[in-house]
């Protein structure tokens, strides 16, 4: 068997279940619901974050649009997107798991209303109370390797630092402080989620050895969500492909190093 | 024929007065609530007619049933008496230097969608003043010709004054009905017979159609002295995009009890601007959140500062009935129209889509 043919086989595992796709996708901002059915069967992900927090006093009242997600058969990862403060976000979760009837949380807390940047405080004073009532919490940070380090003093299995703020599409801002995060917990599932734009931004982001990623906008406010879900799809797969295939090595030819092979050598420069 | 139109919101008027110019029927509303309409979605809608605008989110058959319903309305308000609620000249989408993503990407889509969009023209702070001096904080926007708006709270309440009119429109209010089959309406009291049933309930049918959903959405009704914006004007942003429709004629000719707050228009000068709308995926009928109050206000506000001193008159919350793929559906079968799924289309589809509905006829039976 090649490798390749092993890798058809890969499965890998978060937050104690077992994944194929390693794409991740949110719910909303779609052209419509069937739109983002098609979208999400296209990327192939078994991860759908949806968000509560604005739909409203009742459980109920989002029932009929949480059931088309419902009925795609995916794992659904519940956001408290829009939350400010780690008791918000506590409240919400509790409502989620209520819900979706699942311990799976992505613990978002805004810091800032316009870029959307998560407050590192109020994130790890949730995480610590969350993961003791039992909740898997997936907490969307920001490229910080310290607080990345407090949140797993908070005892979070897993991390999801942006790659750029929330609907930006600006790709990663900092590939070196990711590539710290990853280095400094080898054995963490990493997510890198919020700000990917396009295919190239998933690839890169899988190439610095993330496992996976979480976009929303980039499918949803493309022309063609479904093709770009599918075209995302097949970046991740590159992406990931890539990283455990082994890059080469980058050369720096600007300045050789040696005498140019054919050249005399009184012609070489110095 | 003897007609009953279950749900007396935007679609079933607008099938009732279809029917009433085609020939002799006695028409018989139901209606869960009162027959002036307040709690339809086709009275908080601001009933902007934007075929191109829309595409941004929508499908090209909304384009195209959107530019029919532009050649009927104005017969149809005509008929109701209605001379002044409806406006046909353009609209404008504008947005803030630093979004200008933002109209590449809104143009981007509607010229992948239809051709004609390839037409639309850039306009520059010159052009966007000749036509909205108060829009003077804009640098670039696109501007929209065939675009209009139909006064929504008015056509609602001129429709009801014009059934009221006729000898052969009767209204059975606060009348809830419960299912609806073949030429049957199904209410407390029993079940009555018709030669032909239209069930236009909207989110009321969510009994018949299992994958109807309500998408909530939040306007507020504004009025300020001092700033005149005679077009539609959309504001494209990354978070909170807004619409402001003017409605020079605020409640004119309408008698709304709750509206007491909203008379400054008819005494002092100002001016009313409906601005919204928030899109929710919720159900959620209660009014208009404080996050959505704060987005929608101070988008306003940056369109133009004089909006800082503008009242607040009313708020109102609705949910727009929406199918999984967002576009309308007419189903037919035996003594039976069902017409459902407008969702935020509600103004732009009506006409076109009951004229379908209509054409497919209701005699075959």
């Amino acid at each position: 068997m090649t490798r390749h043919m092993e890798r058809q086989e890969n499965i890998w595992q978060i937050g104690g279940k077992t994944l194929h796709s390693r794409m991740f996708i949110g719910s909303a901002l779609y052209p419509s619901p069937a739109i983002m059915e098609e979208s999400i069967k296209a990327s192939g992900s078994q991860v759908v974050t949806v968000s509560l927090r604005r739909q409203g006093v009742n459980k109920d009242t989002g029932e009929r649009f949480w059931k088309i997600i419902r009925e795609l058969g995916v794992e659904v990862l519940p956001n408290t997107a829009g939350c400010h403060s780690a008791k918000e976000a506590i409240t919400i979760a509790q409502m989620a798991r209520e819900v979706f009837g699942t311990s799976w949380i992505k613990l978002e807390v805004i810091g800032d209303q316009y870029n959307l940047q998560p407050d590192p405080y109020e994130t790890v004073e949730a995480a610590k109370v969350l993961v003791k009532e039992g909740f898997e919490v997936f907490p969307y940070t920001t490229d910080d390797l310290v607080v990345a380090k407090k949140l797993v003093d908070a005892g979070c299995n897993i991390l999801m630092p942006w790659g750029s703020p929330i609907g930006s599409g600006k790709g990663l801002m900092n590939p070196y402080n990711l590539k710290a995060i990853r280095e400094a917990f080898p054995e963490l599932p990493l997510i890198i989620d919020a700000g990917i734009g396009k295919p190239s931004h998933a690839i890169e982001a899988m190439e610095l050895g993330y496992d996976g990623v979480l976009l929303n906008s980039a499918v949803a406010l493309a022309q063609d969500p479904v093709a770009m879900a599918k075209a995302f799809a097949l970046s991740v797969e590159a992406g990931r492909l890539g990283y455990e295939a082994g890059a080469m090595q980058e050369r720096e030819f600007a300045s050789p190093s040696t005498p140019t092979v054919g050249t005399p050598f009184w012609h070489q420069s110095k | 024929m003897d007609i009953a139109i279950v749900g007396a919101g935007l679609a079933g008027r607008v099938v009732a007065l279809n029917l009433l110019k085609s020939g002799d029927h006695t028409i018989t509303f139901f209606e869960k609530d009162s027959k002036e309409g307040v709690t339809a979605a086709g009275f908080t809608a601001a009933g902007m007619l934007a075929p191109y605008a829309e595409l941004e989110t929508a499908e090209s058959i909304i384009f195209e049933l959107g530019h029919r319903s532009i050649e009927l309305w104005p017969d149809l308000l005509k008929e109701i008496g209605l001379f002044d609620g409806y406006q046909q000249k353009g609209t404008v989408i504008t947005a803030h230097p630093q979004d200008m993503g933002e109209l590449e990407h809104f143009i981007g889509m509607l010229q992948r969608k239809v051709d004609a969009a390839g037409n639309i023209e850039l306009f520059d702070k010159k052009k966007i003043t000749e036509l909205e001096p108060d829009l003077y904080t804009h640098q670039k926007g696109f501007y929209i010709p065939s675009e209009g708006v139909v006064d929504t709270q008015r056509f609602m309440a001129f429709s009801v004054n014009y059934f009221d009119r006729q000898g052969n429109v009767r209204f059975r209010e606060f009348t809830p009905v419960e299912k609806i089959e073949a030429g049957e309406v199904h209410t407390k009291e029993g079940i009555e017979t018709f030669d032909w049933v239209f069930d236009t309930r909207g989110l009321g049918a969510k009994e018949h159609f299992n994958d109807l959903r309500g998408v909530r959405g939040e306007v507020l009704w504004v009025e300020a002295n001092d700033i005149d914006i005679t077009r539609p004007t959309r504001l494209m942003h990354p978070r909170y995009k807004l619409y402001i429709v003017p409605r020079g004629n605020g409640c004119e000719g309408i008698d709304l009890e709750y509206c007491a707050d909203c008379k400054l228009s008819q005494t002092s000068g100002y001016k009313r601007y409906i601005i919204g709308a928030t899109e929710i995926e919720s159900e959620d009928m209660s009014p208009i959140s404080v996050r959505s109050s704060m987005e929608l206000l101070s988008a306003l506000y940056t369109v133009h500062p004089n909006f800082g001193e503008a009242r607040v008159v009313n708020s109102e919350t609705n949910c727009r009935p929406a199918f999984k793929d967002n576009l309308p559906r007419i189903e037919k079968s035996e003594k039976l129209t069902r017409i459902n799924g407008l969702y935020r289309h509600g103004y732009l589809l009506a006409p076109a889509i009951v004229e379908k509905a209509l054409q497919e006829g209701i005699y075959n039976t």
